[in-house]
């Protein structure tokens, strides 16, 4: 019971890895008391005061009439304050080990033809079921989860909205009949008010029509809810404006399920009967093969099969070039930066040193450390798998919300997205909703990854087009498609800001420390999530189906490559798929890179369209071009079209595209806050440009170091986005 | 939790009695295989009936998946909305919910039915070929879990 976990006595109720005893706090209880207070007292009184003339005046069934209702409240009220609502029992170590760091922070399924993004829960170790949510009052996370109501202090969960539910309507009625009874009472005695018992009933039918209002509006409220079949969070954050829930099942079955279903079990405080089973030595322990083991990490089920099967491919890409890296420096903060030559080990290290539980718990410290924003450091993807992003676009990434929810544009930040665009990419980006949204020229896009058709809108919104588009994909994404050695870095860059995000989520500590991080992730309860602010590293993937890397063209969209965009993008699109074969892959990034360009001075970039395209697509290509690309456009706009189309390695030009593209997706997001989105993210994107890139690939942050002027000076981003120079 | 460990018969085959809680917490960190959830008809309790590839080599593909859909139909009989489960709401209602304290609803039934599922299971499917399933109720319906022993 929530209430109940005062006094240093564990939170959780036995059950596997349960919560840590919290602090008491007094403070919780204030309303919850106070509505028990008044409810308990009220009634008592009228129950003194007004019923027995009641009863002798009409007859005895009214005051029966009312304590029955009133006991069917009190009984619902208890219900509601003390039952478990659906929490998690946390995850055990061995699960989570699955989900190293290579997992990414989102994970995506589909239900019912509708995309929906599942979160990597960092407190409770899993992937939150669909509708599931972490209630921050109570630490724990809760299976469709409604919200934490504060006057029964306690979550309003799966198990338990039932009894919610009927507390509302039952107090609704009560809090009537007491009013219109008291009312009654007092026009029959209008000759005596003067007398306490007239006193006492004007006083209840004062309260009671106090509380009448907000009541009966919870109560409203809550009965569109059920006929509609959501919850109070997915209302709230606009989850399905516009666009279609995939858990209704029309008004009647919604209604029956809310009221008729039976009692949901308890997670927590199960008794664990000790089975004694028969187990025959000798058994043949075959050896698992590397593949196995990697699949078995990855393989998350029938919906990220094509993915798992991807991220399995470039996981044992990743474990072959780790296997050529030498070992990792452990990760420290100070060693973060003489390490930078070790980027090219982060791969490695992460392969070689990842515990095996708790994952990472080791490395949160170092990666909760500012210098992990840093763009110039090679990222402290140690968390990554291997891949070699930078780090800005898992903070990047981070804070962005990708909205796996096609029906959800709102989700996205209302001041960054404009909400028509946002629709449109919807209705373009699910593939199993066609009437979702405005989907006109969505619809064209292909289905999946489209979303970025909402350029045209407005350039701040393009990032979480691509966010919405990129939907599913991402996570698959993340470690899918790699194959290629090099290119893996590109791709396994969207792979790892996701890898990122949720190493980043389990080391994150909520107190804002990290940078870019702080700003970025948005806080994690469970009211309410900024979509906006997400970045969805799919839509380079996204962009990604032209190129020849993984030869699967599935990771980035289904169907035609860069299918999904509109017009301001179909020119990247064919500039896109003319430089594919040179670019492998990193013709993903230019269009991050050209969203990056627009949020931040829309303008220019539209007159600029293809051949700041083609800037783009060189720009990813090379590591050269990054190092000068920095300097370019680093420091300048963002928009600076700056790049140069040097010729460089793919891989490294995926890297450094990507790194550049997530900063470009941080751009506009961040765009209220650092002006024109480069001042601030300073360090981490100086305009995406200078530190991106270099975070994001070893061999940029080579790049970067050596063409520094000052030579071996390092600039970091602090906390806060403050700058400083390491020498190196 | 007490592992009874008697002697061992002669012979190669001698088998030993293994309290699961033992087994299960010595193979924490040995090979486990997860079966997730699979959300595509809602949030209704199912598992996914894909044929893990880590389990190939150590059980036949349609004893896996016998078992797996054996488990989804309990948990759809459990969650099915119908007369029993109405029933069971009224009468809970009219007692003030003071019924729970003597009655097993019907989701808890059907656990029970599960459990003793998931133990036969074990005991006749998977014990012989060196696994074990873990009831998912223990990690809140969120997986499967098998693991090698």
């Amino acid at each position: 019971m929530p209430g109940f976990s005062g006094g240093g006595v564990g939170g959780g109720v036995g059950g596997p890895a349960s919560a840590p005893p919290r602090p008491f706090r007094p403070s919780r209880y204030v309303p919850v008391s106070a509505a028990t207070t008044f409810l308990v007292g009220a009634t008592t009184l009228f129950f003194c005061f007004t019923c027995p003339w009641l009863s002798v005046y009409f007859s005895s069934v009214i005051p029966i009439y009312i304590a029955v209702i009133f006991l069917f409240t009190l009984a619902n009220f208890c219900m509601a304050t003390f039952m478990d609502p659906g929490v998690f029992p946390r995850a055990e170590e061995d699960e989570d080990k699955e989900d190293d760091f290579r997992a990414p922070l989102y994970k995506t399924v589909e239900i019912k033809g509708i995309q929906v993004r599942m979160k990597w829960c960092s407190t409770c170790r899993f992937y939150r079921p669909p509708r599931c949510s972490h209630c921050s009052v109570c630490d724990n996370c809760v299976e469709d989860f409604d919200h934490h109501c504060p006057w029964v202090n306690n979550c309003i969960g799966r198990r338990n909205y039932r009894y919610f539910f009927l507390f509302l309507l039952s107090l609704t009625t009560h809090i009537m009949n007491v009013f219109g009874f008291g009312l009654v009472y007092v026009l029959h005695h209008r000759q005596q008010l003067d007398t306490p018992h007239a006193a006492v009933t004007m006083a209840v039918m004062c309260v009671a029509g106090l509380f009448f209002v907000p009541v009966a509006g919870l109560t409203g409220f809550h009965i569109v809810l059920v006929a509609r079949g959501r919850t109070t969070n997915e209302q709230v954050t606009g989850k399905f404006r516009g666009g279609v829930n995939p858990f209704t099942n029309g008004c009647w079955r919604n209604i029956s399920h809310v009221l008729c279903s039976s009692q949901a079990p308890r997670y927590m405080g199960r008794w664990r009967s000790p089975q004694a089973v028969e187990v025959q030595p000798p058994f043949l322990r075959p050896p698992l093969t590397e593949a196995q083991l990697e699949a078995k990490v990855l393989d998350n089920g029938i919906q990220n099969d094509r993915h798992s099967t991807r991220s399995k491919s470039s996981l044992d890409q990743m474990e072959s070039q780790s296997a050529d890296a030498e070992p990792p420096p452990p990760p420290k903060p100070e060693l973060r930066y003489p390490g930078l030559p070790r980027a090219d080990t982060e791969e490695s290290s992460l392969l070689t040193e990842a515990p095996p539980t708790p994952s990472m718990y080791k490395y949160r410290p170092t990666y909760s450390s500012p210098g992990r924003n840093h763009t110039a450091l090679s990222h402290p993807n140690k968390m990554i798998r291997g891949e070699s992003l930078d780090s800005p676009s898992p903070s990047i990434l981070q804070s962005s919300r990708q909205p796996s929810y096609r029906s959800e544009p709102s989700s996205l930040d209302g001041a960054t997205v404009v909400g028509g665009g946002v629709g449109v990419r919807r209705g373009g980006g699910e593939r199993g909703e066609g009437p979702g949204g405005p989907g006109g020229t969505a619809v064209g896009m292909s289905g999946g990854m489209s979303g970025h058709s909402l350029t045209g809108r407005s350039y701040t919104s393009y990032p979480s087009s691509l966010v919405l588009s990129t939907g599913g994909s991402r996570s698959s994404s993340l470690r899918s498609a790699h194959t290629a050695h090099n290119p893996l870095a590109t791709l396994q860059s969207e792979g790892t800001t996701d890898t990122s995000y949720k190493s980043l989520a389990n080391q994150t500590p909520r107190n804002g420390s990290l940078s870019y991080d702080s700003l970025l992730t948005p806080s994690e309860s469970p009211e309410f999530e900024s979509a906006a602010h997400e970045l969805s590293p799919q839509k380079p993937r996204a962009l990604f189906p032209s190129t020849t890397l993984t030869g699967q063209p599935e990771v980035v969209s289904p169907g035609s490559p860069l299918q999904g965009y509109t017009s301001p993008f179909l020119s990247a699109q064919i500039a896109q798929q003319r430089e594919g074969q040179l670019l492998q892959g990193s013709a993903t990034f230019s269009s991050p890179h050209r969203a990056y360009l627009r949020a931040v001075s829309p303008p220019p970039f539209s007159s600029s369209g293809p051949p700041e395209i083609q800037h783009l697509l060189h720009h990813n290509h090379d590591p050269s071009s990054r190092a000068f690309r920095n300097p370019s456009s680093s420091s300048s706009s963002p928009g600076a079209r700056s790049l140069e189309p040097p010729v460089s390695p793919p891989p490294r030009g995926l890297s450094l595209g990507k790194s550049q593209s997530y900063i470009g997706e941080a751009g506009p997001q961040y765009k209220p806050r650092p002006t024109g989105g480069g001042t601030v993210l300073s360090g981490g994107g100086a305009g995406g440009g200078q530190q991106a890139p270099q975070s994001t690939s070893r061999p940029a942050l080579a790049n970067h170091t050596t063409s520094k002027p000052g030579g071996g000076v390092k600039k970091v981003t602090g906390v806060g986005g403050t700058t400083y120079e390491i020498s190196v | 939790m007490q592992g009874l460990v008697p002697a061992a018969t002669d012979g190669n085959m001698a088998t030993e009695f293994h309290n699961l809680q033992e087994l299960r917490h010595s193979a924490s960190l040995a090979n486990k295989v997860f079966i997730q959830r699979d959300y595509s008809e809602g949030t209704t309790c199912r598992f996914q009936t894909k044929f893990p590839s880590e389990l190939e080599s150590r059980i036949e593909r349609t004893l896996f998946e016998d078992t797996v859909k054996t488990l989804n139909n309990y948990y759809a009989e459990a969650e099915k909305i119908g007369g029993q489960s109405y029933l069971e709401g009224c009468l809970a209602c009219a007692t003030a919910y003071l019924i729970f304290l003597c009655m097993e609803t019907r989701y808890e039934k059907v656990l029970k039915k599960i459990a003793k599922y998931i133990q036969e299971q074990n005991e006749k499917i998977y014990a012989p070929r060196g696994l074990l399933i873990t009831d998912p109720i223990e990690r809140g319906m969120r997986v499967v879990s098998f693991f090698a022993v």
